[in-house]
């Protein structure tokens, strides 16, 4: 008697859940539909700016109380593809995403809004538009504008006597590597240079990049090629070299935080690969070094060796196929942060972004990576992006898993070529 | 007849759930996965998805890295399995004998199983590269430095982690089989005269033979299945030499966007484990014995 009362007791509390658990579901539903505002959802995936991001949609909706702004936030390269697609697939279209180039663009399209009309889309620079732009529509606005190269510390480099600006060749560059390593002793270091061959993203898309990029124009003629020709082969190889071989050991397994925190935020090396974003790292550990640092060139025998390449990491893109006001919101929101005051104040001076539009007021831009990204760019001395045009996954996983390859000595420099070539043509077919 | 049908409803008041969840998320997404294996997609809701027929499986035989990886994991799969059962066995007999510490002990052993994969990864990150390093030069032990940059290290790093993270976990799972074990046989087998080698090797195996049988099939299925560990650990690297399956078919699906074809990796990566986790089962099964 007793086990079959608790049996019915079981079934009937399993019962009761059930039509609880549906109507938790139904009250959401219920909910949306009596509001009245129009409801933008942004999926996107600058975790590090999420804070300062969220404050400027805060003080949206207070000028604009018809719009329901909700952010979510995920991180990293291929997370976030991966994530973006299950948010599509899942139901839940976000009205505002992020686009990295014309791969992105091409795989998107049907979804994708243009943006020709917009003010913000007409202050945008020259050139920053080339990667979203199809059949002259363009489908994505610029983030912001990032720069990478050698990170010097500029202490160790005038103790050794060099002056950076001089470094606008290979042979400069090799020759003040040589000279920094002879002064190792004296300047505390344990290598001249930190090379994270481990970070496939670091080698097979920033420093292929900085040689490639002197072989396609832009972004666009990357991402039609048929096949990559290697015209600065031996300065390539040279410069992979001189990296690793001034490097602390063994470069397989550095990481991004080993080489920025530990090893250049410590002062243990002089020069590390990086871009601008990297300041915050280095500014959180050491942050008397962070005001006494620069760019020098990635210089590449027989090309160029003065430039810095400078690009837009990531591209807002507006949902087409959700309802027309939620669209029309979205795009008013996208053009109002980088054109009114208090965005371009936000976009400026909270989120420290090097602005990719005109109309800004750049004397304000505090960090000096950035401000020197903004001094290469004022000479005209930088190189295009073009690494979102290599075939996808290419970079990555092509070209860093055969730079760890030919760094342990299981590939010659021609057998890398060779493959990385044939692998870019085959998905290119 | 009213019983029966009372039976019946009842039967499928407590089934009923639980099968149309398991056919929502477990069969339904398995049939669907098969049917993509056959097409190319890049994971887009409402893109093209193009019927390929057997192209995905047919380029799969010339894919050297999933080749590869294939026999990396299979590797790894039977040093670990060895490793983890033969310490966590080694374990067990530790704990059940008549210790003060055998509580503290069994505590200890199982603890490094309650952090996650990931979180253990990124510490054994740091012991291998970073602690190794200083031992290395402290000791002037040579093969403690470059852990985790070459195959070799990075291989045994992951057995490593593995080891250590579940020899505690089946040590619970032996001690439960051990205390099973009628203690007359054991009195009888001592009054005999046989000595704690013949005792472990003729009593106590035999009986605890089926803790073996799970134990090894846990292991083997979360060997090749293994991805967390493998991700924080190494990532593959260097050189996509510690690539396991897992996380070859995440890659091919999530980096270069081939969703149709990692598709079909994975289901030949079902019918290999679900094989050889069959004939595992069934080899153990034979040792069994029955008191």
């Amino acid at each position: 008697m007793n086990s079959k009362k608790s049996i019915a007791l079981l079934v009937a509390l399993i019962v009761m859940c059930i039509p609880a658990l549906w109507a938790g579901g139904a009250q959401e539903a219920e909910e949306a539909g009596t509001d009245e505002k129009v409801k933008v959802d942004i999926f996107q995936f600058k975790v590090e700016f999420k804070d300062q991001f969220t404050e400027l949609a805060n003080e949206y909706m207070q000028e604009n109380p018809n719009v329901d702004l909700s952010i979510k936030t995920v991180g990293g390269g291929d997370d976030y593809g991966a994530a973006l697609r299950s948010r599509f697939a899942s139901g839940e279209e976000p009205a505002i995403f992020n686009v990295g180039g014309p791969q992105d663009v091409a795989d998107w399209l049907q979804f994708l809004a243009p943006l020709n009309e917009l003010e913000v889309t007409e202050k945008a620079f020259d050139g920053v538009l080339g990667g979203v732009t199809m059949d002259g529509n363009v489908y994505g606005l610029p983030y912001n504008q990032e720069g990478y190269g050698l990170i010097y510390n500029k202490e160790m480099l005038s103790q050794a006597g060099i002056d950076p600006a001089g470094i606008t060749s290979f042979a400069k560059l090799e020759g003040a590597v040589k000279k920094l390593d002879s002064m190792k002793d004296e300047l505390g270091l344990e290598a001249v240079i930190a090379f994270p061959a481990k970070e496939t993203w670091v080698t097979g898309l920033h420093l292929s990049n900085a040689v490639l990029s002197q072989e396609f124009d832009n972004v666009n003629e990357a991402f039609n090629a048929d096949s990559v020709e290697y015209k600065y082969s031996r300065g390539f190889q040279k410069l992979v070299d001189l990296q690793n071989d001034y490097s602390v050991q063994p470069t397989l397994s550095l990481d991004y935080s080993q080489q920025v925190e530990q090893l250049f935020a410590g002062e243990k090396v002089a020069l590390i690969q990086q871009g601008n974003w990297a300041y915050g790292s280095i500014a959180g550990v050491n942050s008397d070094l962070a005001g006494k640092i620069g760019f020098i060139p990635l210089s590449v025998e027989g090309g160029v060796g003065d430039s810095i390449p400078v690009g837009v990491p990531m591209y807002w893109g507006v949902n087409k196929q959700l309802e027309e006001d939620v669209v029309a919101e979205a795009k008013k929101f996208l053009n109002w942060m980088y054109t009114s005051e208090t965005g371009k104040r936000y976009v400026l001076e909270e989120f420290k972004f090097i602005p990719a539009y005109e109309g800004y007021d750049v004397s304000k831009v505090s960090d000096p990576l950035a401000r020197d990204i903004l001094d290469f760019s004022a000479r005209g001395k930088t190189l295009p992006w073009v690494f979102m045009g290599y075939p996808t996954g290419w970079g990555q996983n092509v070209l860093g898993i055969d730079i760890q390859k030919y760094v342990a000595d299981k590939m010659s420099w021609e057998e890398l070529i060779a493959h990385t070539t044939e692998e870019w043509e085959s998905a290119r077919q | 007849m009213a019983g029966k049908m009372k039976r019946h409803l009842l039967f499928w008041a407590f089934v009923g759930p639980l099968v149309f969840a398991f056919f929502v998320v477990v069969v339904m997404p398995f049939l669907w996965g098969i049917y993509y294996s056959f097409t190319e997609w890049n994971g887009i809701v409402r893109s093209q998805v193009e019927w390929v027929g057997l192209r995905n499986y047919i380029d799969l035989f010339d894919d050297e890295q999933f080749i590869y990886s294939f026999w990396f994991t299979a590797r790894f799969a039977v040093v670990s399995v060895i490793l983890i059962n033969g310490i966590g066995f080694a374990l067990a007999l530790m704990v059940t004998q008549p210790l003060r510490s055998s509580n503290a002990l069994r505590t200890v052993f199982f603890m490094p199983n309650l952090i996650g994969g990931l979180i253990l990864g990124f510490v054994w990150q740091f012991i291998f590269i970073q602690v190794f390093a200083a031992l290395a030069e402290f000791l002037h032990l040579e093969f403690l430095n470059g852990w985790l940059s070459t195959p070799e290290t990075g291989f045994w790093g992951l057995v490593i982690l593995m080891t250590w993270q579940m020899a505690g976990y089946t040590m619970v799972i032996y001690i439960a089989a051990l205390q099973s074990i009628p203690g007359e046989l054991l009195e009888a087998a001592e009054i005999d005269g046989s000595t704690l080698w013949s005792k472990t090797r003729h009593i106590i195996i035999p009986l605890v033979a089926p803790a073996f049988t799970i134990n090894m099939f846990l292991m083997l299925s979360n060997a090749f299945k293994l991805y967390d560990q493998n991700l924080s650990l190494t990532n593959g690297g260097p050189f996509n030499s510690t690539q396991m399956l897992a996380m070859n078919i995440y890659n091919t699906a999530f980096q270069f966007d081939k969703m149709g074809y990692a598709q079909a990796k994975a289901v030949i990566f079902f019918m290999v484990v679900a094989t050889v986790s069959i004939i595992q089962v069934r080899m153990n099964k034979r040792r069994e014995v029955e008191y």
